[in-house]
């Protein structure tokens, strides 16, 4: 999944295509996080523009908000995260997953996110 | 400057998570705050509290300028025993929470917490007049680490250490060929001891100490542990549930305040009148019984009206629960058992208000 998943300044991913994504944490933010315990998610339809925050993981120590990387409506949230939160941990960029979203982000939404690989660059 | 203590290159080689905490760089977690919450709670954990503050306070005066000090009684302290009390200002605000050991005939042993050793030096020195008293930081010459857990008594026992002191009594003793103070004393809620160490020994003993302590199943544990272990057992942290807007009898503290004393201290007339007449707020116990995590600085309802504010909140690893300790207006109708709600994100979460502390606590305290 790593291969076409790009990655936001505040350690978000967005993953898919046209038009359809699958929207989570990086396996950096979860590292930083330690033991998550507590997952909350918006309801399906929600709407979110950019950078608005869209959920909060609380690990032990504090809650932390999560922004979206790109606007798009909530078609499905992960109901397995919130049932067991520490699936999160275990798989950041599969069963670990926040929402899905449907989108019509163009370019310019697209233009401030990172590949993977410069993303690990930035925050190591 | 971040101070480091003389286990640093330790914990990094450990590949523990470092963090600020009042002013040094400590792990806040080896492996998970949970597994190690879990160790320290099943088998037996290793602590650097190398940050926390030591100072020796000698001289003929020691004992009654002591007394002027905090609520405690310190007359009534024998040799090697300690008693947990609070350094109070003139309003009975609590400057510091302290363990207070005598050592021997005029002098005396304070354990203070690292981000106020600067406030409690400066109060101390304040309050000097009038006794033949000398106090002398020696934080920087020594190390603590707290070995914690039911199992802490077996490693002791492995490691050549049989005749413990009592708990909350402190002895001599040696520890692979090292002269050192050994505490009956920690910050779990779990058996275990503190040991005073010159920092020239600690490195050696952390090594030795997780050596023997292999075949109890022992963990280095960070702060992060440290700070669920001692919410659940409700033991209070200075700078979230005790400050100097806090007294000891608001903060559910009267046990350790003497009833019986005759001599003045800074605060006594405060704390002698919230006695008799109860105080504005008190601190209370919670479980989210809603789905939600309370955390410091949220604010607490009762009836829709705002009564108060979280100032410890997490999860509870033993129980699986979400616990919290809060301030609240002292109404006797907030009670055990009381429902009561917590604003979590703009929402209100329901939680009851129980009996402290969160779990059955395993030390002689």
């Amino acid at each position: 999944m790593s291969d076409n998943m790009l990655c936001s300044k505040s350690h978000e991913y967005v993953s898919g295509e046209n038009g359809k994504y699958t929207i989570g944490l990086t396996d950096y933010a979860v590292e930083q996080l330690g033991d998550i315990v507590f997952i909350e998610l918006p309801e399906v339809g929600s709407q979110f523009t950019k950078s608005e925050v869209f959920a909060t993981v609380e690990s032990v120590k504090a809650a932390s908000e999560i922004y979206m990387p790109i606007s798009g409506t909530v078609v499905e949230i992960n109901e397995a995260i919130v049932e067991k939160p520490e699936l999160l941990n275990d798989d950041p960029h599969g069963a670990g997953w926040l929402i899905k979203v449907d989108s019509d982000a163009d370019d310019t939404e697209f233009a401030d996110l990172l590949e993977y690989s410069d993303y690990k660059d930035e925050v190591e | 400057m971040t101070k480091e203590t003389f286990l640093h290159d330790k914990h990094v080689a450990l590949n523990a998570k470092m963090v600020d905490f009042a002013g040094w760089h400590m792990p806040v977690q080896y492996s998970s705050i949970i597994e190690e919450h879990k160790t320290v709670r099943e088998n037996v954990g290793l602590f650097d509290v190398s940050h926390m503050g030591e100072l020796i306070v000698s001289g003929p005066d020691a004992c009654p300028y002591l007394n002027k000090l905090v609520p405690q009684d310190i007359t009534k302290l024998v040799d090697r025993k300690a008693v947990y009390c609070q350094l109070t200002n003139k309003q009975a605000g609590i400057i510091d929470d302290l363990i207070i050991y005598k050592l021997e005939d005029e002098k005396y042993l304070v354990i203070a917490n690292a981000a106020r050793i600067g406030e409690d030096l400066n109060w101390m020195v304040r309050n000097e007049r009038g006794f033949n008293v000398s106090i002398s930081n020696e934080s920087h010459n020594y190390s603590l680490l707290a070995i914690q857990g039911p199992k802490a008594i077996d490693l002791m026992a492995k490691m050549g250490v049989v005749n413990l002191p009592p708990f909350f009594t402190i002895k001599r003793g040696e520890l692979c060929n090292v002269n050192l103070w050994i505490s009956r004393t920690g910050y779990t809620g779990e058996d275990g001891v503190e040991i005073l160490v010159k920092n020239e020994f600690s490195e050696l003993l952390w090594d030795k100490i997780l050596e023997y302590g292999k075949e109890f199943g022992i963990r280095p544990i960070g702060l992060g542990a440290r700070d669920t272990l001692r919410l659940e057992a409700a033991l209070h942290l200075y700078g979230n549930d005790l400050s100097e807007d806090t007294t000891p009898i608001e903060a559910g503290l009267s046990w350790s305040v003497s009833k019986t004393k005759i001599e003045d201290y800074n605060g006594k007339a405060v704390i002698e009148d919230q006695l008799k007449n109860g105080a504005q707020k008190k601190l209370i116990g919670l479980v989210m019984t809603d789905r939600a995590i309370a955390r410091h600085g949220y604010d607490v309802f009762y009836n829709g009206e705002k009564v108060g504010v979280i100032t410890s909140g997490g999860i509870s690893p033993v129980n699986q629960t979400n616990i919290a300790l809060a301030y609240v207006k002292s109404i006797p109708e907030i009670d055990i058992d009381s429902l009561i709600q917590v604003e979590i994100r703009g929402k209100l979460y329901n939680a009851k208000v129980v009996k402290r502390p969160f779990i059955k606590k395993n030390n002689k305290g």
